[in-house]
């Protein structure tokens, strides 16, 4: 439910359907009340409307262009990327992985029983580094670095 | 015939190397950019502090403007987080008479202000005077509607909110102004008596 305020100031903003405009006029004329309130309304608006701008000090120009003589020139990017190539090229890259995925399981026999996943050979035994204390160190490392992260953050919001 | 030119042309004029044309769009603006500063700082050292780092942002920012909006509304944009900052930082007070909890009873003196015939300039030393008892936000969407001529969607985009948003805030800060008004007008009329 609209106050009369709120009614009149939309009624002089401007913003309403010629219907809702004929319903408020109707009531400006026939109700004292929203009469009262349009006069004052009114003239607040005509006092914001007029109101003058508040004047720098006469250096102020000076004062903007001694500092910007001290900045580097700013230039237009040229480089600015199309969102259509983007897309294009995402487009590219998908269909083309799609398409060689399709190949690939069309000419696969899936069920072979033969085939064994190839053992991976490096020089070094993994299974002496994987240890619980490893992984726990490694979480360990994991988390304090999340909190650094989380502090940092947490600082720049709030400067 | 510099002054006619658009902001467009003069942003161009500046990309392409000729930067003494920026004092002219610092011109066109730093008016309404120092009395947005000033809704923020209430003193004017304080308001050309922020309206000269404002402008010296955008002339470092110049070449990411993108032209899909106008150059004021993304000026004033540049303008409100730089006030807001300096806000931050300084961490000032506002005057405002605004608490909910300690409405002040007011006596409709709107009425008592035309018919006392007190004279136009008068009206307006009155609503500057109100205005800067607003909340800063109130004072800035009240400028940058009336004065700055801003459409809503326009100071949505300044103030980083929904335009409905700042349909219902500008409702509330026009209430608000109201009732400053009319405080004043009554310690006036007090005066007078």
């Amino acid at each position: 439910m609209k106050t009369i305020d709120e009614e009149i100031w939309d009624y002089l903003d401007g913003g309403l359907t010629a219907d809702q405009k004929r319903e408020i006029a109707a009531k400006i004329n026939s109700d004292p009340a929203y009469q009262q309130v349009y006069t004052e309304l009114q003239e607040i608006q005509q006092l914001m409307k007029g109101a003058e701008l508040e004047e720098p000090s006469m250096s102020f120009t000076r004062n903007v262009m001694d500092q910007v003589s001290l900045e580097i020139a700013p230039i237009a990017l040229k480089t600015k990327v199309s969102k259509t190539i983007i897309y294009s090229i995402a487009a590219f890259f998908l269909l083309s992985i799609m398409a060689i995925m399709v190949y690939t399981i069309a000419n696969s026999t899936l069920s072979d029983e033969s085939f064994k996943v190839p053992d991976l050979k490096l020089p070094v035994n993994t299974q002496e580094f994987i240890t619980p204390t490893s992984i726990r160190i490694f979480f360990f490392v994991d988390i304090v670095l999340a909190l650094i992260y989380l502090d940092s953050f947490l600082r720049r919001k709030k400067a | 015939m510099q002054e006619q030119q658009t902001d467009y042309a003069l942003i161009t004029a500046v990309l392409e190397g000729n930067t003494a044309v920026y004092a002219d769009l610092v011109k066109r603006h730093q008016r309404f950019v120092f009395t947005m500063a000033m809704r923020f700082a209430k003193n004017r050292e304080d308001a050309e502090e922020i309206a000269q780092d404002c402008f010296v942002k955008a002339y470092k920012a110049l070449g990411t403007f993108q032209h899909t909006s106008k150059f004021s509304t993304w000026l004033y944009t540049i303008a409100y987080t730089t006030a807001m900052t300096f806000l931050r930082k300084k961490k000032l007070s506002t005057l405002s008479l605004n608490d909910d909890e300690n409405t002040v009873q007011i006596e409709n003196h709107i009425s008592d202000y035309n018919a006392n015939g007190i004279e136009k300039k008068s009206g307006y030393a009155y609503l500057s005077q109100a205005i800067e008892l607003l909340l800063p936000d109130d004072a800035m969407i009240i400028t940058l509607f009336y004065m700055g001529e801003q459409s809503l969607e326009e100071i949505a985009q300044t103030m980083h909110m929904e335009s409905k948003t700042i349909k219902v805030k500008l409702h509330r800060a026009r209430t608000r102004l109201k009732e400053k008004l009319q405080y004043l007008l009554k310690d006036e009329v007090k005066e007078l008596i």
